[in-house]
């Protein structure tokens, strides 16, 4: 391809549905040992993912950012899939409403310290991760 | 006999308890659709999921077996019941055949010799076993009609928690499968310790995976496992949360459009003998009159 780099397919699948699916140019996915970039024709891969922001470069000027929760990331023959628990858009970040969660998660958290929340304590720490990680992305774009 | 006034009054509050169980029943079929399309929305998730373990776990080979979640204990002494009802009533049998089987499970487990204890999903759920006395390890309750899938994660999460640590030797879950809206069938499904056939696959993926070439694994395959089974436990809790929540609301359809089915027949009846108690009314007054000209003439 003379005008442009080969792409390639890929696939940002979450329980709740997909986030993107389709061509891409370059994929970069925060890996747990620090981020990873996939052009087409990369070698077979599995590898952790942890929370961060995903950007699928759709054409050189066209780059989708994701807010994404850990997950699990594979590639092969040209195709590249990244399993994680959730996917928001960078554009869809409500900034406002991840601060929001974040307080109320903080808040609940604290009144189960004193004993007056029935709440489970690891949930609440996985929601005040998720609320910061969508403000970390939303933050850098 | 009632007067015509009464069965008026009687009519009418039938008439807007019929309008109240038909709007049910459409928020029901509503919410059935929804719940519907997100089983088919985890769908790929969930099988990418399945071939990625059977991937891993080959790569990782046989000393995965010792990994904790796939550790089959002998001779099992406590078992931990999950059973997954809704937040609200009004829905025909679900809750109640969930919390049945539930309390049979249990019978039977005492049986064997083996200790019970429960965690709590669904309000109904909850208020059942803690009226029973029953203790529970934990409850979650508000998310049933619309399952997140950071529920299940906070779910499996204490569930692998109190298997990890001894407290249980096994886990499993007691809910509805969504068989069709007239349908829903109890099933009992053990999740932990995690069946070592996730890990198996045939012949021909071996080949594939040959051919394919070695996949580079970041961190090596054993630790991406480690993170992985978990993953799998929430999957499947996730899975059961949609079919529970699926079956509520075809369950609660089905229970409302009986509901105002029978609220209709009531109407006719109570039409029937409003007219007839009417009619009496009517003739008993005639006979007043006519008696009262007789006794003038």
């Amino acid at each position: 391809m003379a005008d442009g780099r080969k792409t390639f397919a890929v696939s940002l699948v979450t329980p709740e549905g997909a986030a993107f699916e389709g061509e891409a140019e370059m994929l970069i996915v925060p890996g747990a040992a620090g981020e990873i970039g996939v052009l087409a024709r990369h070698a077979p891969l599995v590898a952790m993912l942890r929370a961060g922001s995903t950007r699928v470069h759709v054409a050189r000027d066209d780059v989708r950012e994701f807010a994404t929760g850990p997950g699990f990331f594979k590639v092969e023959q040209d195709r590249a899939l990244a399993l994680v628990d959730d996917a928001v858009s960078a554009t869809d970040i409500d900034d406002e409403r991840a601060r929001r969660q974040l307080e109320d998660a903080r808040a609940e958290l604290e009144r189960l310290d004193r004993g007056e929340s029935e709440a489970d304590r690891w949930q609440l720490e996985q929601r005040i991760r998720h609320a910061e990680n969508q403000l970390s992305v939303s933050g850098r774009v | 006999m009632a007067t015509v006034q009464e069965y008026k009054r009687r009519i009418r509050s039938v008439t807007n308890t019929r309008k109240i169980t038909r709007a049910m029943e459409l928020v029901a079929a509503a919410k059935l659709r929804r719940a519907q399309a997100r089983i088919e929305a985890m769908r790929p998730y969930a099988d990418t999921m399945r071939e990625l373990i059977a991937g891993v776990g080959r790569a990782a080979g046989s000393g995965s077996v010792r990994l904790p979640l796939l550790q089959q204990r002998e001779s099992p002494s406590a078992t931990l019941v999950i059973p997954l009802t809704g937040d609200r009533g009004l829905a025909g049998a679900f809750n109640a055949q969930v919390t049945r089987r539930t309390f049979a499970l249990e019978r039977g487990l005492k049986d064997e010799g083996q200790s019970v204890r429960f965690v709590g999903v669904g309000k109904k759920g909850r208020s059942t076993l803690t009226f029973r006395r029953r203790e529970l390890d934990g409850a979650f309750v508000g998310f049933t009609d619309a399952p997140a899938y950071a529920d299940a994660q906070a779910i499996a999460h204490r569930a692998a928690e109190l298997f990890v640590e001894g407290e249980v030797d096994r886990v499993v879950l007691v809910y509805n499968t969504f068989v069709s809206a007239l349908t829903q069938t109890v099933t009992e499904q053990e999740i932990l310790p995690i069946s070592a056939e996730i890990l198996e696959t045939d012949e021909e993926k071996r080949r594939d995976d040959a051919l394919r070439g070695d996949f580079i694994f970041e961190p090596e395959p054993e630790e991406i496992l480690v993170r992985l089974l978990p993953v799998y436990v929430e999957t499947q809790i996730y899975r059961a949360l949609l079919e529970s929540a699926a079956s509520e609301q075809g369950a609660r359809m089905t229970a409302m459009r009986n509901a105002s089915k029978n609220a209709g027949e009531l109407i006719d009846t109570l039409t029937l003998e409003m007219n007839r108690a009417r009619q009496a009314e009517i003739t008993q007054e005639i006979l007043e009159v006519v008696a009262g000209a007789d006794a003038l003439a």
